[in-house]
């Protein structure tokens, strides 16, 4: 069943001023119960405006957000509730620390949402535990944390929500290899136990093309695109017109390919190159 | 001597943390392209701030062209020379027109009126933002915004230009502006010290310098540092997909030619394998 469906979705920036401009434009689609979904587009291509419609921080100008079936703007004073179905972890979540402990930091929201005593302590050490911070941070001013730790703290605040849809916007931006490693799969982890939607927001096509089922397209407010990952990044050429690009190995799999090699379309990894690079050795007897 | 030079540095933040860097050397000679790579926390940051007397070592001595930067006489000097561009666009332009945000540095300097007005055009040609001087910094993307700052810096001619992560909050095609922004101006003779996450941008470095706990961890040219895919690894590195992909075929028992540091070499690597 489609959780969130999306229907002729514009949004339009300063209506009526000399700045108007259309953000989204008219994008529907549908998005199902459980996917992972990752979102690539040029900086100003809609993307962020488009996140913020889902959990009703924009309220679109022409067409429809459906959660569960029901418009979230159907009844606008209790778009409070759409917020705690929809979570939504901003760029540099860090910044938005500010309790005196990672703990009270955590439950901050949970707490905003009612939970108290038990339900809301445990809340709180599961959320930790879904981004690794161990019981000994808890009670550390969020300020102490290295980097990564505060990144993770801050998206352990929005897991505490407990929300069906998780939006992430760039999670792993300015994490080293190993810090965007472990974040990414942090998140595939606790997609897996609470086998929730989660909206992936990034620049960077390795990390994408790594966790999504699905990607997401979009150039100047529309979506462009919307298939598997195979699919989305053995279209290079449109890519690299909307300013995207495919991962290196997709890029050096598909010069190969084109050069007559019999390698499949749409490698995404350099695990799947390494496969089929050693099975056409050995096929052709040089190794 | 050599352009800049640090000699034994330590420091740290406070004095109840440990040292960030820890007896911390390296030379970096005029015109060089060098790129800083190391894990979150292992002081990168730290040694941009040193090399432009923002912050001073508490022990050990860092050298800008032979001025000791902890001599306070000197410190203006030592800024005007050592330029940084950082990881955000938006905080670090502060006027409303894209060409006043250029005049601003050489304006503090007290530079001439028409010098300045000379300069601010060729730092935004050098940099492709040109016929956008008399647009608002609000209306850029991201690569855009980044190349005015970095004309902001050239204004001030300085010798060096640190970048601490100027393309993480980048899409892909604005990485590709600011790293062609990069190189020319390595080949007008500004030294370059970038620091960065991204593998495939630091192979396009003369030297790559790895650190780890505050030390140097390994440094050579970007073919001798990745061909240490392990090592790399261990110390919460990565290397480019190009060069992963050799990595693994030679250890699978494929013959070793030249290890790959971009998808063009990496694509004759393999057709030389496949052949």
């Amino acid at each position: 069943m489609s959780l969130i469906e999306v229907k002729n979705l514009s949004f339009t920036y300063g209506i009526g001023t000399p700045f108007e401009k259309k953000a989204v434009d008219d994008l529907s689609l549908s998005i199902n119960e459980g996917e992972i979904i990752g979102l690539i587009g040029h900086t100003g291509s809609g993307k962020s405006t488009f996140v913020q419609t889902l959990n009703g921080l924009i309220k679109p100008t022409e067409g429809q957000v459906l959660l569960e079936g029901k418009d979230i703007w159907e009844k606008p004073k209790e778009i409070r509730k759409v917020r705690f179905k929809v979570g939504m972890v901003f760029q540099y979540p860090e910044y938005q620390l500010f309790d005196e402990t990672v703990y009270k930091d955590i439950s901050f929201g949970p707490a905003n949402k009612g939970l108290s005593g038990d339900d809301l302590d445990k809340t709180v050490r599961r959320a930790a535990r879904f981004v690794s911070l161990n019981d000994r941070l808890l009670d550390k001013s969020p300020f102490d944390l290295s980097g990564g730790e505060k990144r993770r703290a801050a998206i352990a605040g929005v897991i505490a929500m407990d929300p069906d849809v998780l939006v992430l916007d760039e999670p792993t931006a300015g994490l080293d290899p190993k810090g965007r490693d472990l974040l990414l799969s942090q998140i595939i982890g606790y997609h897996r136990e609470r086998k929730n939607t989660i909206i992936l927001v990034s620049h960077s096509m390795e990390d994408v093309a790594r966790v999504a089922d699905r990607i997401m397209v979009m150039n100047r407010g529309k979506l462009e695109m919307l298939d598997t990952p195979r699919a989305v990044f053995s279209r290079v050429e449109e890519l690299e017109r909307m300013g995207l690009r495919v991962p290196q190995i997709t890029r050096v799999m598909t010069i190969l390919r084109e050069k007559g090699y019999d390698f499949s379309d749409g490698i995404l990894t350099v695990g799947q190159a390494f496969d089929e690079v050693l099975s056409l050795l050995k096929k052709e007897g040089k190794l | 001597m050599s352009f800049i030079s640090a000699e034994n540095v330590s420091f740290s933040y406070s004095e109840a943390n440990k040292n960030v860097l820890d007896d911390f050397s390296l030379k970096i000679e005029k015109g060089e392209f060098v790129a800083l790579l190391g894990h979150n926390g292992c002081g990168k940051s730290t040694v941009a701030k040193l090399l432009n007397a923002m912050l001073l070592p508490n022990d050990g001595v860092v050298y800008v062209e032979g001025m000791n930067t902890a001599d306070e006489e000197l410190t203006y000097d030592i800024r005007s020379n050592i330029g940084l561009v950082l990881q955000n666009p938006d905080n670090q332009l502060v006027a409303s027109i894209i060409e006043e945000d250029v005049a601003f540095g050489p304006e503090n300097l007290g530079i001439e009126p028409e010098e300045i007005r000379k300069r601010v055009d060729e730092s935004l040609k050098a940099v492709g933002m040109y016929e956008y001087r008399t647009h608002a910094p609000h209306k850029l993307s991201g690569g855009q915004k980044q190349r005015v700052a970095i004309a902001g810096i050239l204004a001030m001619r300085p010798s060096c230009i640190v970048f601490d992560e100027p393309t993480a909050m980048l899409d892909p095609s604005g990485r590709e502006e600011v790293m062609s922004a990069i190189q020319s101006l390595k080949e007008q003779g500004i030294t370059i010290v970038l620091i960065t996450h991204y593998m495939n941008e630091a192979v396009l470095a003369d030297r790559v310098i790895v650190m780890d706990g505050g030390k140097v961890l390994i440094e050579g040219t970007p073919r001798e540092v990745f061909s240490e895919v392990p090592l790399l690894k261990r110390h919460s590195l990565d290397v480019p997909q190009a060069t992963e992909l050799a990595y693994r075929l030679i250890g699978a028992g494929v013959r070793f030619t030249k290890m790959p540091l971009n998808a063009e070499e990496c694509v004759e690597f393999l057709e030389g394998v496949l052949k």
